[in-house]
């Protein structure tokens, strides 16, 4: 394929990922799409601090469930020379060219090693680094792989944005709206009006302490840090009128 | 903090801020030159200044007092811009936007002591600030394309218009990216501030400016 082909196929790929509205559908449009440059292999994955685990930062795989639980099993994710050069790389890389000494790093060797068993003698990954030091990845395995200079910058980008949608999907629901209870949509409005939990709870015969619970409820919800916030951000959300 | 804003910058406003705007043009040589080694930008004078910084171009300048800690600059793409002129290649598949509802978006930075998060995030809410307050419909950039990732999750739709290419050793791409009022909601909620962009002087009508270039600009062709 010619560079403006790579481009093309990227480009209607990242536009028609928005119709995938659940991760599995995505993974399979994800599966499909690298499939198609002979990768065999999906993560997407957050990459764990010391105090984490490397199970529970994964957000999607298509892994080989035999090769999933040896990672993890292992700990491999703390000797994977790959891991190691995506915190490190802001550009994505091809696995091989992550350096390690076979001698004195015997666990890297063992990791590369035997990823091979698996059908993942070859990979890709592009590191995600966000705004705030988060870490995450999107690495692609395989062993007969369309994987070069023409084809590598497609690859970047249909990852990324493969990486964006999953992570949306994944987020708690961005209208909060829906995660108010009527009580606690009620509460709100009345404060909104300037009313006391007091008041609040003699308009709608509770007691104050019942008020205040559901006015801090609410405003957990809404993520706000106090109650006159969460007036302004309920407003903002439409939950109530101004 | 207390006196924090992000000032827009033009034409009819520049007079007041004549230090500002030194200051940071001796900042950008600092960071894109100095630092980040873009040496086609080297200036023997030490200010980086280029053909985009003209009586068309807006300054978004993060200021502490008058201290420039940060800002990017907005350019009409109905004037030839950096992307058609420069890296038309990285929009090869989707073609580079000149249309008066567009404008160029570059020169990001911050310095070095305020990389934080915060300050990012400032910034990312100003460009959506003023463009949604000047009607600008999107804003166009050549940007890295690991900053992709930081754009998502700022909550900016961002639409590549061809793939990434190596300029200067940075995997570098052209995109646009949408003004919308929910990701500037999102980004007033993040930063806890009801707006970011602070006008001061008589006021700028981007689009009418831009529909006044792109007059010109076909005046020229037709000539």
């Amino acid at each position: 394929m010619s560079a403006v082909d790579y481009g093309r196929e990227a480009l209607d790929f990242i536009e028609g990922l928005g119709a995938f509205d659940r991760v599995p559908e995505a993974m399979d449009a994800l599966e499909t799409a690298f499939g198609r440059f002979g990768f065999e292999t999906i993560i997407v994955t957050g990459l764990p601090n010391p105090d984490q685990r490397f199970a529970q930062m994964v957000l999607a795989k298509r892994w080989p469930a035999g090769w999933f639980s040896l990672y993890t099993k292992n700990n491999y994710d703390r000797a994977d020379p790959v891991v190691r050069l995506c915190r490190l790389s802001v550009n994505p890389f091809e696995w091989s060219e992550a350096p390690y000494d076979a001698e004195r790093e015997p666990d890297a060797a063992e990791v590369m090693n035997r990823a091979t068993d698996f059908r993942m003698s070859r990979g890709f990954i592009v590191p995600i680094h966000g705004l705030t030091g988060y870490e995450a990845a999107v690495s692609l395995g395989g062993v007969h792989l369309d994987l070069n200079a023409r084809s590598k910058p497609a690859l970047h980008l249909m990852a990324m944005y493969g990486f964006d949608h999953i992570r949306r999907l994944l987020a708690p629901s961005p209208h909060p709206s829906a995660r108010l209870t009527p009580r606690e949509r009620e509460v709100i409005a009345w404060a909104s009006q300037g009313k006391s939990a007091w008041e609040i709870g003699e308009i709608l015969h509770i007691t104050q302490r019942t008020a205040e619970e559901h006015l801090a409820t609410a405003a957990r919800k809404l993520g706000a840090v106090n109650r006159t916030h969460a007036v302004a951000l309920a407003i903002r959300h439409k939950i109530i009128n101004p | 903090m207390g006196d924090f804003m992000i000032h827009a910058i033009s034409a009819l406003n520049r007079h007041l801020y004549e230090d500002v705007i030194e200051q940071h043009f001796r900042l950008r040589h600092d960071i894109f030159v100095e630092e980040r080694h873009w040496e086609t930008l080297r200036k023997p004078d030490l200010r980086e200044i280029d053909s985009y910084d003209n009586e068309d171009t807006v300054y978004l300048l993060a200021l502490e007092g008058r201290r420039v800690i940060g800002g990017h600059r907005l350019y009409p793409t109905t004037k030839p811009s950096m992307m058609s002129e420069v890296f038309p290649h990285l929009a090869a598949v989707r073609g580079c936007p000149s249309n008066p509802l567009v404008w160029e978006w570059s020169r990001y930075f911050v310095v070095r002591e305020r990389r934080d998060g915060a300050l990012n995030l400032q910034l990312m809410a100003a460009v959506q600030e003023f463009c949604l307050h000047q009607g600008i419909a999107q804003v166009s950039a050549i940007m890295e394309t690991w900053w992709l990732p930081r754009f998502h999750e700022a909550g900016f739709v961002v639409t590549p218009l061809g793939l990434p290419g190596l300029v200067e050793n940075a995997w570098t791409m052209a995109a646009t990216i949408d003004i919308h009022q929910a990701t500037l909601n999102a980004l007033h909620d993040r930063i806890g501030m009801k707006n970011v962009v602070h006008q001061d002087g008589p006021r700028l009508d981007c689009i009418a400016r831009a529909n006044l270039c792109g007059g010109t600009a076909a005046q020229r062709k037709s000539a």
